[in-house]
C-alpha cells in the first residue's frame, strides 16, 4: 500500500461524514418547513443573499396555516426595496472595500471603516436600509388570515418592553421608534403598543428615533413581514454617507422612493432580544407552547436546491441592476442636453447614445459609446461597485 | 361557507390599524412570485409585434360592441370577455384596490406573454408591500395599461374602469364558468 492512500482514505471518509451532516441538517429544514404548524429559527450565518433566500424558502414551502418565526444578523451591507433604482437609493462608490472608506478612515471622531459591504435587492417592497452585525433582522411569515401591517411589530414592541425598553412605540408608518420626549406624569405606562409616557408634543420636541424599519411581501395565503432592529450598530454615523447617492439629482425615477429617518441604537444584547422576541411568537402564535428553542439554520441550507436557486438568483446583476424600475438620466452640457432613458436595465432612447449597447450594469466605460465629457460623468454617476 | 366568511375577515383585517375599519384585503392580485416569466418575455413580445396578430386582435375588439357578463374570482381580480368571446379585459376589484392601500408602482406584462391561470402577470407595491398580480384565466397577453406606469395610483381611483391592466386572448372561455358574477361577489365581499 502506498504511503498517500492513508490520507486519501481519510479525506474519503471525512468527505461522506460532513455529506451526512449536511443531510441531517437540510433534510430536517426541508421536512419540517413543510410540516409544522408553528416553527421557528435563527441563522448562524451572516450572509444577506442566504438569509433572504431562506425566509423566501419558509415563505413559500410553509403550511397556509402556519406561523414561522426566523432571526438573522447580517455583515454590513446595504438592502434596497425591490422597486427601487440603487443609483438613486445608494452611494455606490463607497461599497468597495479598496476605495470606499478613504474619506472616512482619516477622520478619527469616526469608528473603524467598514471595509466591503454587499449591496442586495430585496423580493420586499418598502425602502433601503443599511444592516450590520449590531441589527438583529426579525421576519414573520403568517397566514394572509388576521394578518395586519402592525401586529408583528406590536409583538417586538411587547418584547422590548419586556426587557424594559417603554419608550418603544409602533409609529404610523409600522416602524418602530423610540420616543425622545420627556416622561408625562400622567401617563402610567399603556398595554397599547401605539403609545408611550414619552411622546413628546410639539414642533420643538426631540423627534422619535427609528429603531426597526418593516417591509412586507404578500402572497395569495401568506403575509411575511420582515424588519430590522438596531440593537447596537457602531456605524450610525456611517449610514447617511452610505445611503447619499451622488446620482440622485440627476435622475428622474419610477418606482419606490425611501423615506429617510432619523436613527438610533436600543442599546440591548443579541442574545437577550432574541430570546424576548421568540417567547411573544410563542406567546402569540403557540399557546400550547409545542416548541423548547429556536432551530438553528446556515450555510448547509444551501443544499437544498430551492434556497440555492433564490440565492443565485439574487446574487445576479441582473436582478440587482436590470430590476430597477424605469428612469431617466439628463444633465447639461454647455449648451447641450443629455438625457437617456432606462428600462429593463436598457438604454431605451437617448439624445447622443445608440441603443444598441450592453446593458448598463455590463458597461465598464462609458467613453466608448459618448464624448469624452459626458462618458467620464457617467463613468462617475452609473459605476457598478466591483464587488458586486 | 366558513372559508368565504374568513377571507372576508382577512380583508377587513389586513388595512393598517391605523387607518379607518373599511373594506379590507385583496389577495390574488396580492401575490408573490419569483423571477416570474412576465418579466422576460420582452423578445418573445417584439416578435408577436411583427406578425399581424395584434392589429387582427385589436380590430376584433373594436367590433365588439357589447361585452359579455364581468366576472369575478374570490382573488379579488375581474375580467370581461368581449362578446366575440375571444379577448378579456383583466384588472384588480375596487375592494382589493382599498385593501392595497396607496399603489406606487406597478410592473406590467409584456405582450406576447403566454400564462395559465393563476401564473403572476404583474406586481404591485403598496404601503411597503410588494404583491403579484395574478390572471384569472390563461392566454396571451396582448396589450397592457402602459398610462398605469406613470399614473399607479389611478389604481386606488377607478380600478374596474380607466385602471385595467391587461388584455389577454382567452385560450379557454369555459374558465371563466367557476367565476362569480356581481351579485355574487359583492354577497362574497360583504361576508
Amino acid at each position: 500500500m502506498s504511503p498517500s492512500r492513508g490520507p486519501l482514505r481519510l479525506f474519503r471518509a471525512t468527505l461522506k461524514y460532513s455529506q451526512l451532516q449536511n443531510c441531517r441538517l437540510f433534510c430536517s429544514l426541508a421536512e419540517n418547513v413543510t410540516g409544522s404548524r408553528i416553527q421557528s429559527y435563527t441563522s448562524r450565518s451572516s450572509d444577506p443573499y442566504l438569509n433572504l433566500s431562506i425566509e423566501h424558502y419558509l415563505l413559500q414551502k410553509s403550511p397556509p396555516d402556519s406561523a414561522i418565526l426566523f432571526l438573522y444578523t447580517n455583515r454590513p451591507c446595504i438592502v434596497i426595496g425591490r422597486n427601487q433604482n440603487p443609483w438613486v437609493e445608494v452611494n455606490l462608490g463607497l461599497l468597495d472595500a479598496a476605495t470606499g472608506t478613504r474619506d472616512t478612515a482619516t477622520d478619527s471622531t469616526k469608528p473603524p471603516a467598514l471595509g466591503s459591504v454587499d449591496l442586495v435587492r430585496r423580493r420586499s417592497g418598502g425602502g433601503t436600509v443599511f444592516h450590520d452585525r449590531g441589527n438583529v433582522n426579525w421576519t414573520v411569515i403568517s397566514p394572509r388570515d388576521g394578518f395586519t401591517r402592525d401586529k408583528h411589530a406590536e409583538m417586538v414592541v411587547r418584547a422590548l418592553r419586556g426587557l424594559g425598553i417603554d419608550r418603544a412605540r409602533v409609529n404610523e408608518r409600522h416602524d418602530i421608534v423610540l420616543d425622545q420626549g420627556q416622561r408625562s406624569r400622567k401617563a402610567g405606562l399603556s398595554d397599547d403598543e401605539h403609545t408611550t409616557p414619552y411622546m413628546a408634543n410639539g414642533s420643538a420636541a426631540p423627534q422619535p428615533l427609528k429603531v426597526s424599519g418593516s417591509a412586507y411581501k404578500l402572497t395569495r395565503t401568506r403575509a411575511l413581514h420582515h424588519a430590522t432592529c438596531l440593537l447596537q450598530s457602531p456605524n450610525l454615523n456611517l449610514i447617511p454617507d452610505y445611503l447619499h447617492s451622488p446620482a440622485k439629482p440627476y435622475i428622474e425615477a419610477r418606482g419606490v422612493a425611501s423615506v429617510s429617518s432619523p436613527v438610533g441604537n436600543i442599546g440591548i444584547e443579541i442574545t437577550p432580544f432574541e430570546r424576548a422576541v421568540f417567547e411573544e411568537f410563542v406567546a402569540l402564535y403557540d399557546k400550547e407552547q409545542s416548541q423548547k428553542d429556536m432551530e438553528e439554520v446556515g450555510v448547509d441550507s444551501l443544499e437544498i436546491s430551492d434556497i440555492r436557486k433564490g440565492y443565485d438568483e439574487l446574487k445576479t446583476l441582473d436582478w440587482m441592476y436590470a430590476q430597477t424600475p424605469q428612469f431617466t438620466i439628463s444633465k447639461e452640457f454647455g449648451n447641450d442636453v443629455f438625457s437617456m432613458t432606462v428600462r429593463h436595465g436598457s438604454v431605451l432612447e437617448s439624445t447622443h447614445l445608440s441603443i444598441e449597447m450592453p446593458k448598463l450594469h455590463e458597461i465598464k466605460d462609458w467613453r466608448r459609446y459618448a464624448s469624452t465629457d459626458i462618458g467620464n460623468w457617467l463613468n462617475n454617476i452609473l459605476l457598478i461597485p466591483s464587488n458586486s | 361557507m366558513a372559508a368565504r366568511v374568513s377571507i372576508a375577515r382577512a380583508a377587513r383585517s389586513l388595512a393598517s390599524s391605523a387607518a379607518p375599519p373599511r373594506q379590507l384585503r385583496s389577495s390574488g392580485l396580492l401575490c408573490c412570485g419569483n423571477g416570474a416569466a412576465w418579466q422576460r418575455s420582452a423578445m418573445r413580445a417584439a416578435a408577436l409585434e411583427k406578425t399581424s396578430l395584434r392589429q387582427e386582435l385589436r380590430r376584433g375588439f373594436a367590433a365588439s360592441a357589447t361585452a359579455r357578463e364581468k366576472k369575478y374570482t374570490e382573488d379579488h381580480e375581474w375580467i370581461e370577455l368581449e362578446a366575440s368571446g375571444k379577448i378579456g379585459t383583466l384588472g384588480i376589484t375596487t375592494y382589493a384596490s382599498s385593501a392595497l392601500g396607496d399603489v406606487v408602482f406597478i410592473e406590467l406584462p409584456e405582450l406576447g406573454l403566454e400564462v395559465n391561470a393563476g401564473d403572476a402577470i404583474g406586481a404591485v407595491e403598496s404601503v411597503k408591500s410588494a404583491s403579484d398580480i395574478l390572471t384569472p384565466v390563461g392566454g396571451t397577453i396582448v396589450e397592457a395599461n402602459g398610462a398605469l406606469e406613470d399614473k399607479p395610483a389611478n389604481v386606488n381611483r377607478d380600478p374596474e374602469g380607466e385602471a385595467w391592466i391587461a388584455r389577454i386572448e382567452v385560450r379557454d372561455a369555459k374558465e371563466l364558468d367557476g367565476l362569480m358574477g356581481k351579485e355574487e361577489y359583492e354577497k362574497f365581499t360583504s361576508e
